[in-house]
């Protein structure tokens, strides 16, 4: 894919939310997205057709994340109500609240089963809930970090976190190990490339960095955007060959995944870019800003 | 009834008759003649001459039908409604007339029907009534299983009608139909009639399609006929093949449905049973028919209206049936003779005319021989008269040594059976000693002249033979070989190998029982390296090379994973690094074989030159150190990323959740994640927290010197500035939850941590003190004791030794021992370790070692003594005693900072231990923006009261993962100890309660000498005392 293929033209603005949006995610299959804001709505669009289909209202603070399940049945998000909500998609119902968090929540995600929410707080820990139980209560606390957890993500068979304590951690369920990769700065975002194989970790000097997952050996740098105080996501490209970020001067990077040049860079809000979600087999790209709108940009 | 017969009147005279039908005449003659007309009419019943009661039902008329002439039964009438349900249908029972007919009007029927004769019984049916009859008749004699008559379907006539026969002469055979050139024209138009259906329908090449497919069957195609015919017929003329059931499968169920060839197996396994060439030929054609019929069956995809006919069998069929029939007869003969089978098939193969088969049963034989005759006393296993390898047990305690043998020829005699013995086992020494018995010369083996000098030799041998296996196992593991033997692997899967070690004192024990959750036990070096490093420092010029060298042995012989980059020589040049591990290498080999000679001590001399030697070849390595001093920006971006493992035990309902198999399953309860809850429990100042994060993230980017930051000094100003102002702030939030621990912990601090001796000097005074805090402690005790039961507190390990309280003290001292516990692997292995192995062969030492291998106990005990009467002091003892069950809980304080066996909680432990790397440690507790609160509150306090709050707060935080690392415990040992020194000064200050908000920002790493002269203290303490345990 060259750099001309790279998702630059806006096709849509989705506007809605009151106030600045703090993420914007593509569903499992690329059709619908959603978002979250300081508003405390989540909202569900077609990013294609630029409809705004739904709104959930129950959060008592802002929403800082939302996944929705894989089968697009239900949702979850958390904030800054240090609860997660357990939506059902089609009638806008809160299903369940997960409360135990100490402090904000800032991020969650759902397992391959959309059998468990793991959430990641503020209060330095990890905490996975389960969706199949009416508890209530976590299921496990991860709380090795050193300080706040940002972003938190799955696989098959691990728990990954990134920490303000410069760490990424994998927590291998098979096995029943953890193994930390420090880093030194804290990590803001960390997002799984589509193989498997590799963590994009988004650090807070203003750096991203791709991790191999099994050695720990830090494989690239990617630098030029900026990125100092804010929480801004960072993603791969549906077929790996680009990492794309935030800056929080408004623009949107796409940087080269093996030598790290900037492919391209444009503006694409008039504020910090908090989020950035890449279609999963498209090219195809939503952009979140705290200018409150969310953009859908493609080839 | 024959009461009845009295009440009547006999008239005239019976006529006798047979004795069977005596009684039911007289009844006859009864009712016909008195009772008839007594009885009222509806009692009344027509009855034969022999008193049978002739009509039923409708027969004796109208309404008199039923029961004594009225509808239904005795019970009433109930009638017949129709019932039908899913589960039971409605029957509807096929009637026949001889339903309705008695037994005797049956047999007057029996032959009186009209029947073919078997001759000319065409279709079958006489044979058929017959058959069943037969099969009825057998099953009244021996009810089968299954209930019921035997359905009809089962039952098949058993001769040939006549018509049959004739076809047969004919030269019509079994299986084909009887095909007249009627069908063949119908079929005929039929086909030609689809075709030009197709082809309007569709376009040309699918009409192409459908013509070349049924080619097969096209008259002119003869030579196929046959074929055709064939398969036609399987289900135009039903073969019955005879098929006895012999399984005890249900009806029908065929259990090779999908594999006939298991069906043929096992027919042939059969067959060979029983052993006749008959069943085997039967068996082929059977399975022959038995294919071809199976052939019609998978009809899918044909309509359900239309005839199946043969080119509705050949859309299907693959058209090749005759291959398909060979290698059926192939399976039919048993699989083991797959020489003489492949012999066949390849005869078959290649003169086998379509139509014929190879004969079943030919002229050629197997020759078989029979099994030779085994005798009687013949055992099947082999036992040696010795055991092949010497027993190593009986060589824990070496012979002494002694001086050889005067005579040169006999101690190079000794000294050549000694290593062949060594070489060749036991059994080699037995050998000789019973072929030389005679020989003078070989008195030794038998324990005459020279035999001690024998006995040392000998296990000489045995320790360099061992050695150098072992040498061979872990030498052979440079850190960069490519090729993956078994042993590497098993090394980087953390398998141990089976220690061949010349000291069986701790690994015997250590090997013997492993768990599996201590993995990273394996992890570890060698026993026998363990304790290398502590007389082994040929780099002592230079620490810092000194200490990439115990990096370097460490990772050498730990195996495992490597820690990638060696953070430590990060700054090195490629080729200097490589020169260093060049330099390395040969050091430890030096420091090896000085191991070895240290075995055989009759080497020692040499191997020490040598070692000299090394050292000073090694010494002009360490040119390059001038790079060492390093840059801190360097070193900060080569530092990361860094990755750590440890263990984390993930809960058995997120494993269900994830559907993976819980990797801990059926391992002992986790440790409780108590830490949280004490957490939000004491912390209760946390909403404070929010605001002071950033403050905390930047003064410690500038405690930690590793960080770098550009604004350096900006922000190093700014950070003081915040930093005072926060601590103000944090004591203020923290002030009670501390309060709170000292009210809690902070006498049990001094008991535990306390030196003894200083203890005994300052009893008096502290005397009064003790009584008044003695009841604090009790309530404090109490307290914790509630509430460790509240959280449930338990701790994993299992402390079945009661020996576990000496053993524990020498564990922390041997933690001494080792070079480096800086990672938190290290050191819960070491604790596990110690646990597990540990204690026995502490416990025996016990007994010579004195004072120094349980100094904690031994000394806190006797401080007990002096103190006598304080309560605290009676508590402690309690602890100490009770130790092996109080371990298990987290219930008094004393207990729990007695060293708990870390469990999984690695994360912890790290956090807690190296005090090697301490900077790294400080490092860690800084960037915690929660945790280090009380680091900082101590950092602003006095020196001694710091270090006293650390240990407390490392209490503290112990007792929340509810593990512990024995180095800890240490560690609280030194700090108590080296505050002990201050005691004065700082007890008063700490009854008092006051805080001194002395900035000892920069002071914290000044106080780490005379710490660390403490620790090589006790490292030359530990050191003396492993070398006594070698030597004993």
């Amino acid at each position: 894919m060259s750099a001309e293929d790279l998702p630059q033209k806006e096709v849509n603005v989705l506007k809605g939310h009151e106030g600045g949006v703090l993420a914007a995610r593509f569903n499992a299959d690329g059709n619908y997205c959603l978002s979250c804001g300081k508003d405390r709505t989540i909202r569900l669009w077609n990013p294609h057709r630029g409809i705004h289909i739904k709104t959930y209202k129950s959060h008592g603070r802002e929403v800082r994340d939302v996944h929705v399940t894989s089968d697009n049945s239900k949702l979850c998000s958390c904030g800054g109500d240090r609860q997660i909500f357990y939506w059902d998609v089609a009638t806008g119902r809160v299903i369940r609240k997960f409360r135990g968090h100490d402090g904000e929540v800032n991020g969650v995600k759902f397992n391959e089963y959309s059998s468990v929410i793991v959430s990641a707080g503020y209060d330095q820990s990890l905490r996975a809930w389960d969706c199949r139980s009416h508890s209530t209560e976590p299921i496990q606390i991860i709380d090795t970090f050193a300080d706040s957890v940002m972003s938190v993500c799955l696989t098959k068979t691990e728990i990954i976190g990134g920490s303000v304590d410069g760490t990424v951690r994998t927590f291998d369920i098979r096995i029943g190990r953890e193994i930390s990769d420090s880093l030194g700065q804290p990590v803001n975002c960390i997002s799984m490339s589509n193989d498997g194989n590799c963590v994009l970790a988004g650090c807070l000097d203003s750096t991203v960095r791709l991790l191999d997952r099994s050695t720990g050996e830090l494989l690239q740098e990617y630098r030029g955007h900026t990125n100092k105080s804010y929480k801004l996501d960072c993603c791969l490209t549906n077929t790996d060959a680009h990492v794309a970020g935030g800056s929080e001067d408004g623009f949107v990077y796409f940087w080269d995944l093996v030598d790290a040049s900037v492919v391209s860079k444009f503006r694409a809000h008039s504020s910090v870019v908090t989020s950035v979600s890449y279609h999963p087999k498209e090219n195809c790209m939503l952009t979140s800003s705290v200018d409150g709108t969310i953009r859908v940009w493609k080839t | 009834m024959d009461s009845d017969l009295e009440d009547f009147v006999f008239y005239g005279t019976p006529i006798e008759r047979e004795e069977d039908s005596t009684s039911r005449k007289k009844k006859a003659i009864a009712e016909s003649a008195g009772q008839l007309r007594t009885l009222p009419a509806w009692k009344q019943e027509v009855r034969d001459d022999e008193g049978r009661r002739r009509f039923h039902g409708a027969f004796t008329g109208g309404f008199s039908a039923g029961y004594y002439n009225t509808v239904g039964s005795k019970e009433g009438w109930a009638p017949q409604t129709f019932k039908s349900s899913r589960k039971s249908r409605a029957e509807f029972k096929e009637q026949s007339i001889l339903n309705f007919l008695d037994e005797d009007e049956k047999a007057d029927l029996e032959g009186q029907f009209l029947g073919t004769s078997s001759q000319f019984d065409t279709f079958g049916f006489t044979a058929a009534e017959i058959a069943r009859n037969q099969a009825e008749k057998e099953q009244k004699q021996r009810p089968s299983v299954i209930p019921g008559p035997a359905p009809d379907e089962l039952v098949i006539p058993a001769t040939e009608s006549i018509g049959v026969k004739l076809l047969l002469k004919m030269g019509w055979s079994r299986g084909r139909s009887i095909k007249d050139s009627h069908a063949d024209s119908l079929y005929d138009a039929r086909r030609q009639a689809r075709r030009a259906f197709l082809a309007f329908s569709s376009n040309d090449t699918k009409v192409k399609v459908s013509e070349s497919e049924p080619t097969q069957d096209d008259n002119e195609n003869f030579p196929e006929q046959p074929v055709d015919d064939n398969v036609q017929s399987s289900k135009s003329t039903p073969v019955y093949v005879l098929n006895p059931k012999q399984d005890l499968y249900g009806l029908g169920f065929d259990p090779y449905k999908h594999a006939p060839e298991f069906r043929e197996k096992k027919r042939s396994r059969l067959s060979s049973k029983t052993g006749s060439g008959h069943s085997k030929n039967f068996s082929t054609r059977d399975s022959l028919f038995g294919f071809k019929s199976g052939k019609a069956a998978p009809g899918f995809g044909i309509g359900a209206l239309e005839e199946l006919d043969a080119e509705d069998e050949d859309v299907y069929a693959t058209g090749y049936e005759f291959e398909e029939t060979y290698v059926q007869e192939e399976v039919e003969e048993p699989a083991k003779l797959t020489l003489e089978n492949q012999k066949k098939k390849d005869q078959k193969d290649k003169d086998n005319l379509p139509g014929f088969r190879v004969a079943s049963n030919s002229d050629y034989k197997m020759e078989r021989f029979e099994a030779p005759r085994i005798p009687k006393d013949f055992v099947p296993r082999h036992a040696f008269s010795g055991p092949l390898e010497i027993n190593r047990q009986n060589y824990e305690v070496p012979p002494s040594d002694v001086p050889p043998p005067e005579d040169s020829n006999l101690k190079l005699l000794i000294e050549g059976v000694a290593n062949l013995v060594a070489k060749c086992g036991k059994l080699y020494e037995d050998l000789s000693r019973e072929k030389n018995r005679s020989n003078p010369l070989f008195n030794f083996l038998s324990g005459g002249t020279g035999h001690d000098y024998y006995a040392r030799k000998l296990w000489e041998a045995q320790q360099k033979s061992n050695d150098q296996t072992r040498v061979q196992l872990d030498g052979k593991m440079p850190p960069c070989v490519q090729k993956l033997t078994a042993e590497s692997r098993g090394q980087i899967l953390g398998e141990k190998p089976l220690q061949k070690t010349s000291e069986p004192s701790s690994s015997v024990s250590s090997t013997d029982i492993q768990l599996q959750y201590n993995l990273i036990d394996t992890f570890t070096k060698s026993a026998s390296f363990s304790d290398l490093s502590e007389f082994e420092k040929p780099f002592k010029a230079d620490p810092a090379k000194q200490e990439r060298f115990e990096q370097f042995i460490k990772e050498k012989y730990k195996g495992g994973l490597r820690s990638g980059s060696s953070s430590l020589a990060g700054n090195m040049s490629e080729d200097a690094r490589a020169q260093e591990r060049l330099s390395f290498e040969a050091a430890a080999e030096a420091i090896e074989k000085r191991k070895q000679g240290r075995g055989s001590k009759l080497s020692i001399p040499s191997s020490t030159d040598f070692i000299t030697g090394g050292v000073m070849e090694f010494t002009t390595g360490a040119v390059e150190p001038t790079k060492d001093q390093p840059d801190v920006d360097f070193k900060g971006k080569k530092m990361y990323p860094k990755r750590e493992e440890f263990q984390w035990r993930p809960s058995p309902l997120l494993c269900k959740r994830f559907d993976l198999i819980d990797p801990y399953m059926g391992k002992p309860a986790p440790a409780p994640r108590i830490r949280s809850k004490i957490d939000s429990l004491i912390f209760t100042s946390d909403s404070v927290k929010g605001t002071k994060v950033e403050e905390h993230m930047i003064a410690m980017k500038d405690i930690s010197p590793l960080q770098q930051s550009a604004n350096k000094d900006i922000n190093k100003s700014m950070a003081e500035n915040e930093t005072e102002e926060e601590v103000k702030v944090e004591v203020e939030n923290v002030e009670r939850p501390v309060d709170l621990y000292k009210a809690i912990f902070s006498d049990d601090s001094d008991d535990e941590g306390e030196d003894p001796y200083i203890k005994k000097v300052e009893n008096q005074e502290k005397k009064a003190e003790v009584a008044n805090t003695a009841l604090s402690r009790l309530i404090a005790g109490d307290f914790l004791e509630s509430l460790g039961k509240e959280l449930g507190v338990e701790v994993p390990p299992d402390t079945p030794y009661p020996t576990q309280k000496s053993g524990k003290d020498a564990t922390n001292a041997n933690e001494y021992a080792k070079p480096d516990t800086s990672n938190g692997e290290n050191n819960s292995v070491v604790s596990l370790k110690h646990d597990l192995s540990h204690d026995q062969h502490i416990a025996h030492e016990g007994g010579h070692s004195k004072g120094d291998i349980s100094y904690g106990n031994k000394l806190e005990i006797h401080s007990i003594k002096t103190k006598g009467t304080s309560i605290s002091d009676n508590k402690s003892s309690k602890s100490n005693g009770e130790k092996s069950e109080d371990d298990r809980k987290v219930k008094s304080p004393l207990v729990s900072n007695q060293g708990y066996i870390s469990s999984s909680e690695d994360e912890r432990s790290r956090k807690r231990t190296s005090k090697y790397n301490r900077e790294k440690y400080e490092y860690r507790k800084t960037k915690t923006p929660s945790t280090d609160r009380l680091d900082y509150r101590s950092s602003s306090l006095s020196e001694d009261e710091r270090s006293r709050k650390r240990s407390r707060h490392h209490r503290h935080r112990r007792r929340d993962t509810g593990s512990d690392s024995s180095s800890d415990d240490e560690r609280d040992r030194h700090n108590s100890r080296s505050k002990g020194r201050r005691r004065e000064k700082s007890s008063r200050e700490k009854s008092s309660g006051s805080k001194k908000h002395s900035k000892h920002h920069k002071h914290r790493k000044h106080e780490s000498p005379s710490r660390s002269s403490h620790y090589s203290m006790e490292k030359d303490d530990a050191h003396s005392r492993k070398e006594k345990r070698r030597r004993e």
